[in-house]
């Protein structure tokens, strides 16, 4: 029994129907299909509410070991499993007994501990910006050379110290982001849109088997 | 909510979309025929996906780990889902040869979804290479559900492990350019791929190689080497000429006040 629940054929028609079941009243009104499609949207917030404790469980069995083994810097592994638990335990939905997302050490924890961390991380993004524009805008040939004077004049074109003394700068980064940016931005999405559709009929077809375990070779 | 009907049966709105679906998925399931019947159509080289192999095999010369992520999007959205399937199909392929040449591999994930997948895809590689007790389940780490939560442990999994090699294929969005700046940092030979616009420029600028849009979903096809999902590609091709008589036209159309393509589309 257990060999034929591990036989590749069945995530390759679950995959299949459910596929199916979600593409198709998108095109097709049918009723019944309509609602299956929303009926089983439903099962994957309970998957989704599972697999919630997959993570708990890789991360404990990642730091875990690092605290256990006393590997480099396992006492940022102990910061993590403390708030992983106390985040776990004071968020549990028991807003009778004052836990949940009201509770005021959940509130603590997220508002003045995970949001400026994330909103820290955010910012800094402009500072990787800056750091990897140093190493690229070097005019090495006449590619790159395109791509230094378009990223110098759309540079220009957003900055008030120039504009205010030539106004058509405005104009120029205007119409590098309207006219070739959009141009090479609309191939690329019509490029993705047709590869996501082949890899579709791919799946559909039981042919893309890369995302099965180890590529979708038998054991 | 009412909704509007042709024939009483299919959307109004998404039946030239349906018939456009309909003539590319034909056109695939031809190639794919033809394949079979041994008519393998020729692929152009994707210099990213050749360099995989020399990634694999520059870590393992310096003794250093490689690092394989396949984006931080679900597996359920219809636009990114399907760039994480992409990702996870060259993760397979990564993890087969790192199996082959005793590279340790590092899968950093961030659905709590996606992580079982991409842990079986794992583990079977190293089965099927015979090495499945140098598996470790500990190096498919769940790093944070938080965007720039998993951004933060990612960088600091470069900094520390120092990889030989980071192989980032899948949908990103503004952490790409902290990730791929810090893999450059610590000196890995990086290579990336999505099909998100806003941040292939990022990866193009500060990684060795970038795939590119559809690229992305080309690399599983391109890595297995198979007939029939090399066939498959195109299909692609057939879509691609829709596409470029439909602008050409549309464009043409409307330049002399026609709005016959915009009508047929909207039908």
């Amino acid at each position: 029994m257990s060999n034929i629940l591990r036989r590749i054929e069945i995530p390759i028609f679950l995959t299949i129907v459910f596929t199916l079941i979600q593409v198709v009243p998108y095109y097709v009104y049918i009723q019944p299909l309509d609602d299956a499609a929303s009926y089983i949207q439903r099962w994957i917030l309970i998957v989704l509410a599972l697999a919630t404790f997959v993570g708990v469980i890789s991360i404990l069995q990642v730091h875990g070991k690092n605290v256990a083994k006393r590997s480099k810097g396992w006492y940022f592994s102990v910061i993590v499993l403390v708030f992983t638990i106390v985040m776990a335990l004071v968020g549990l939905p028991l807003a009778e007994v004052g836990l949940g997302d009201k509770n005021p050490v959940y509130l603590f924890l997220f508002n003045y501990m995970l949001q400026p961390l994330s909103g820290t991380m955010y910012s800094i993004i402009a500072f990787f910006i800056a750091s990897a524009a140093f190493r690229a805008f070097r005019a090495r040939n006449i590619e790159a050379s395109i791509v230094l004077v378009s990223g110098l004049l759309m540079l220009i074109s957003n900055a008030p110290l120039f504009t205010v003394f030539w106004p058509p700068f405005k104009t120029i980064g205007t119409w590098i982001f309207a006219v070739p940016n959009m141009a090479t931005n609309r191939a690329i999405t019509i490029g993705a849109a047709l590869g996501l559709i082949a890899l579709a009929v791919r799946t559909l077809m039981g042919i893309e088997r890369g995302y099965l375990r180890g590529g979708g070779a038998e054991q | 909510m009412a909704v509007t009907t042709v024939l009483g049966i299919f959307i109004q709105g998404r039946v030239f979309g349906l018939v456009c679906l309909l003539v590319i998925m034909g056109a695939t399931a031809y190639f794919i025929r033809q394949a079979q019947a041994g008519k393998v159509p020729t692929l152009r080289r994707l210099a990213g996906v050749d360099a995989i192999d020399e990634a694999i095999g520059r870590a393992v010369e310096m003794g250093k780990p490689i690092i394989c992520s396949h984006g931080i999007a679900t597996l359920r959205d219809a636009t990114t889902g399907p760039q994480t399937i992409a990702g996870l199909s060259v993760l397979s392929y990564v993890a087969r040869r790192a199996a082959e040449v005793g590279a340790r591999l590092i899968v950093p994930v961030r659905q709590t979804e996606v992580w079982p997948v991409a842990a079986d895809v794992v583990e079977t590689a190293y089965k099927l290479a015979g090495k499945g007790s140098e598996y470790k389940v500990e190096d498919i780490q769940f790093l944070s559900s938080d965007q720039f939560g998993y951004s933060s442990n990612y960088m600091g999994l470069l900094m520390r492990e120092k990889p030989g090699a980071n192989i980032m294929i899948g949908a990103y969005w503004a952490e790409s350019m902290q990730l791929a700046e810090t893999g450059s940092r610590v000196g890995a030979m990086q290579i990336s791929g999505t099909a998100q616009t806003s941040q292939i420029p990022f990866f193009l600028v500060a990684t060795d190689y970038c795939l590119i849009g559809e690229e992305v979903y080309s690399a599983g096809a391109y890595l297995s080497k198979d007939p029939q999902l090399i066939a498959s590609l195109a299909g692609q091709d057939v879509g691609r000429i829709i596409a470029t008589i439909i602008v050409v036209l549309g464009g043409l159309l409307t330049t002399v006040g026609s709005k016959l393509i915009l009508d047929i589309m909207a039908w």
